[in-house]
């Protein structure tokens, strides 16, 4: 009997590149932010470094969230969210086919459940036409349930947003990363920002790893944003994680809504949604709930059961069926609502903190707002307008098992082949650990939770890294 | 497209005992499916003994119970399609992918015996870290049994159903440590001689009226978990959690597939044929109602055999009325009564979710027809016999439970 520590089951990445190269660009974190940056200055030809504590991208904040492209309808106006989101969603728009990603316009009805809640929809359908959302309907209650013939009869009213889509939020990022390497960028995982001087000519981060040298640090570090902050001198925002609880609701109930249901938001959060995912589920939540700990994302019990019991009020026939999975997200939120995205030139820092939502939508067109910001010519990079592709594993388009060739389907659940698998242990931007490979193949996340398939999933994996090594 | 007679979806014991007695009876336009690549089902990872008495007159370890059951269908020419996984059934066709592409079959009969599996943490809305070694009894019979690992060194086991025997077997093969079971109930969740066992014979604390509260850790690792008695909260370290029972079908297809889904069972609607509401479909073995031994559903499956065999040979056309249950009950079947069919002399078996004291009552068009007084085990079958009632088209039955 071997022993085996699933938590240690990859092993720790190191970087290629020389220990005195000094790059025009270091982002700090790689999180969806941290990647869609990262893409859009190795495009634009500055020599960059995308610095990660953890050994896989997406270890954080952007693991968790509810996958939807969302349109800005609701974004506070005239704001940078608001001007990042809708840039965002046309550059998601434009790559997505070149990099096969998926993309499904199930349209949004942000429904009101009473009387109070009624009366606000006219101030946000006037709040969507201002922010430029053209494509908004008021719904009576009798067009809502004709358009969701299984929602609560409770429903009084409803806007429906024309533009609200779902999209896969692990594949997304994977993309941006794979382009900025194609493009020439490095990579440095398991690298955790300790420190960092400018030496006059350039910045020296002191890492867990090697020091790495930069001209210019972008901190994308979302959760721990504030702490790398500090490593310019001063601190100009605070974290406070913003803790999102999620039920996921097995593919049984996957056909019981049409559209995103999203609640009236409130002042602080955009409050429970009930979405089908590119997974093939539906999704329920998050909570929103302030916390100290930067690492702390269990799920608590009452809160779940919360969840469940405002599902079940809004859609009473998702009952019947089972919960896939619960998990929980951080949120890098800060003292402040707004995006807390900055340059001080004279440190050469430019900071992008506090995305605490819509960062899957707005982070393509952060990073080019990052971009002008910097305000430098670089020679375009070659290779900026080759194609790079990533495997699809959502719902909307053929999956790898519908191909033949692809040995065995391991994951029964989620229909995960052993090809898949294999892949994804592989390379410069191979999983870093169980989560990596879980959020680039979906093993282990269907309704049985590797009762199947954990232990055979170990074995494949364990088999390709020693293979490789 | 290929048009075949029989189709049976699952080669575990159910389904292969139905697929070698349908060979006797001459039926050779048959093929089982199954998903894994070899054949034998859930036993093919239950390491321990206990399997084949029955059947074999043997006492044979359930890897060894699932070679001979594979072998025999193999040897007496039934045609065993591996690595085949259902994906979809529409206007009668299955879908299957398979390694060498899609494939789709037309079967005039099809049996589903798709098994069962537990439930694992998620659907039990437990507090707590998330870790890759929070598992079920299954997984760990996986890792120890098929694939050889160890993935931690000292686990609690969660819930005392027999399933949790074999999770203290599997732990033991694989040198796991067992720090404690840990029941919500007031008493196990079985027969009390296995209590015993375990508390005197394995020396694992057995810990009955404990709640688990939170798993703790972080980073994806377990340290510990805290559980809760009338006394207070303790914690109890440890690197691993088992889950174990609550044995749920493995009938996310049929519920996909089918317009009228049996949800008290988590399965289709089925009669005392075994035969569901649409035409030509039967449901046989644990996928009916969650985990019993593989013994009941080898003869489940010949049963279901002859039922197909019969429905070929007297093209029976049934007229089936439905049967439904409180939510006391934890699963019934048959669900269905045909009143055609020459087998009257059946019984409804069922279980109750909780140890309770009260009387099983049925209901014909709300009135009250049949009562029966039980102080029930959830691990026991209670039968509610139906040859005295006189039953019609369009009646409508219910199973009620009422406590005393």
């Amino acid at each position: 009997m071997e022993s085996i520590n699933l938590n240690h089951l990859f092993p720790t990445k190191t970087s290629n590149f020389a220990k005195d190269e000094i790059f025009d660009v270091a982002v700090v974190g790689a999180g969806v932010v941290g990647c869609a940056v990262f893409k859009e200055f190795c495009e634009q030809g500055a020599k960059t470094v995308l610095v990660e504590k953890a050994n896989d991208i997406l270890d954080g904040a952007s693991k968790g969230n509810s996958a939807i492209l969302h349109t800005g309808f609701d974004a506070p106006p005239d704001t940078l969210e608001h001007k990042c989101v809708q840039r965002g969603y046309e550059e998601y728009m434009k790559i997505k086919d070149d990099y096969n990603l998926p993309f499904l316009n199930t349209k949004a009805l942000v429904v009101a459940w009473n009387d109070e809640q009624l009366g606000k929809l006219d101030a946000i359908l006037q709040k969507g036409l201002g922010n430029g959302v053209k494509e908004l309907d008021l719904l009576t209650h009798e067009q809502i349930m004709r358009k969701e013939p299984n929602l609560s009869l409770d429903a009084k009213g409803a806007i429906l947003v024309h533009g609200e889509s779902l999209i896969d939020p692990w594949s997304a990022p994977l993309a941006y990363v794979k382009k900025g390497i194609n493009c020439g960028g490095k990579i440095a995982f398991s690298h955790e920002v300790k420190d960092g001087h400018h030496n006059g000519k350039y910045w020296e981060l002191q890492t867990s790893q090697k020091p790495i040298n930069a001209k210019v640090i972008i901190n994308a570090a979302g959760l721990y944003g504030d702490i790398v902050d500090k490593i310019k001198g001063t601190q100009d925002f605070k974290i406070i994680p913003r803790k999102g609880q999620f039920v996921i609701f097995d593919e049984t109930a996957y056909n019981l809504i049409n559209s995103i249901i999203l609640p009236v938001p409130t002042k602080r959060t955009k409050g429970v949604v009930i979405t089908k995912t590119a997974f093939g589920n539906i999704l329920v939540g998050p909570t929103a709930e302030d916390q100290e700990s930067r690492t702390d994302s269990q799920t608590v019990k009452e809160t779940l059961e919360d969840l469940k019991t405002k599902a079940f009020h809004m859609l009473p026939a998702l009952k019947n069926h089972k919960v896939t999975a619960t998990f929980a997200g951080l949120r890098p939120a800060s003292d402040e609502t707004y995006y807390r995205v900055s340059i001080n030139d004279e440190k050469n820092w430019i900071t992008a903190g506090g995305i605490r939502s819509t960062g899957l939508t707005s982070s393509l067109g952060l990073a080019k707002h990052i971009f002008e910001l910097h305000n430098t010519r670089y020679e375009k990079n070659p290779k900026a307008d080759e194609k790079v592709t990533v495997p699809n594993i959502s719902e909307f388009a053929p999956r790898d098992n519908q191909k033949e060739g692809y040995g065995k389907i391991v994951c029964h659940c989620e229909c995960v082949t052993e090809r898949e698998i294999k892949n994804a242990c592989h390379g410069e931007l191979g999983a870093g650990n169980i989560g990596g490979l879980k959020r680039r193949t979906r093993a282990m996340m269907g309704r049985c939770q590797g009762f199947n398939c954990e232990a055979a999933v170990t074995q494949i994996c364990k088999n390709e890294v020693k293979n490789h090594e | 497209m290929n048009n075949i007679q029989i189709a049976i979806i699952g080669a575990g014991p159910a389904g292969l005992s139905a697929a070698l007695e349908l060979k006797k009876l001459g039926y050779d336009d048959l093929l089982v499916f199954d998903r894994e690549d070899e054949a034998g089902g859930t036993p093919r990872h239950c390491g321990h003994l206990g399997f084949g008495m029955f059947e074999f007159k043997r006492v044979l370890s359930g890897p060894d119970y699932a070679k001979k059951l594979a072998k025999l269908a193999i040897d007496s020419g039934v045609n065993i399609k591996l690595k085949s996984t259902l994906t979809k059934v529409e206007n009668g066709v299955l879908t299957f992918s398979t390694p060498e592409g899609i494939k789709q079959y037309k079967p005039t009969y099809t049996l589903f015996a798709l098994g069962a599996r537990e439930t694992p943490r998620p659907d039990r809305l437990v507090s707590g870290t998330r870790s890759p070694n929070i598992i079920t009894t299954g997984a760990l019979q996986r890792f120890a049994y098929l694939q050889k690992i160890k993935p931690f060194e000292r686990a609690v086991i969660v819930g005392s159903e027999i399933v949790s025997f074999s999770a203290i077997m599997s732990a033991k093969h694989a040198g796991i440590k067992i720090e404690a079971i840990i029941e919500e109930k007031d008493e196990i969740d079985s027969f009390c001689i296995i209590k015993y066992m375990v508390k005197y014979l394995l020396k694992i604390p057995v810990l009955t009226n404990t709640k688990l509260k939170n798993i703790n850790g972080e980073d994806k690792k377990v340290t510990s978990v805290s559980v809760s008695t009338d006394e207070g909260e303790r914690e109890i370290p440890c690197d691993g959690v088992i889950f174990t029972g609550q044995f749920t079908p493995e009938s996310s297809i049929m519920q996909k597939s089918f317009d009228d889904f049996n949800f008290s069972n988590n399965s289709l609607y089925i009669s005392q044929n075994f035969q569901a509401k649409d035409d030509g479909f039967f449901v046989a073995g644990n996928v009916l109602r969650g985990a019993l031994a593989a013994f009941k559903c080898y003869f489940e499956g010949k049963k279901v055999a002859k039922n197909i065999h019969d429905f070929i040979r007297f093209k029976h056309q049934p007229e089936l009325i439905k049967i439904e249950a409180d939510e006391n009950i934890s699963w019934y079947y048959p669900s269905m009564i045909d009143l055609k069919s020459p087998t009257k002399q059946h019984l409804t078996a069922l279980r109750l979710k909780r140890r309770a004291k009260g009387a099983i009552k049925v209901l014909l068009n709300g009135r009250m027809i049949y009562k029966k007084n039980i102080h029930a085990f959830p691990f026991m079958s209670i039968n509610i016999p139906w040859k005295d009632i006189e039953l019609k088209p369009k009646d409508e039955i219910k199973l009620e439970f009422v406590s005393s």
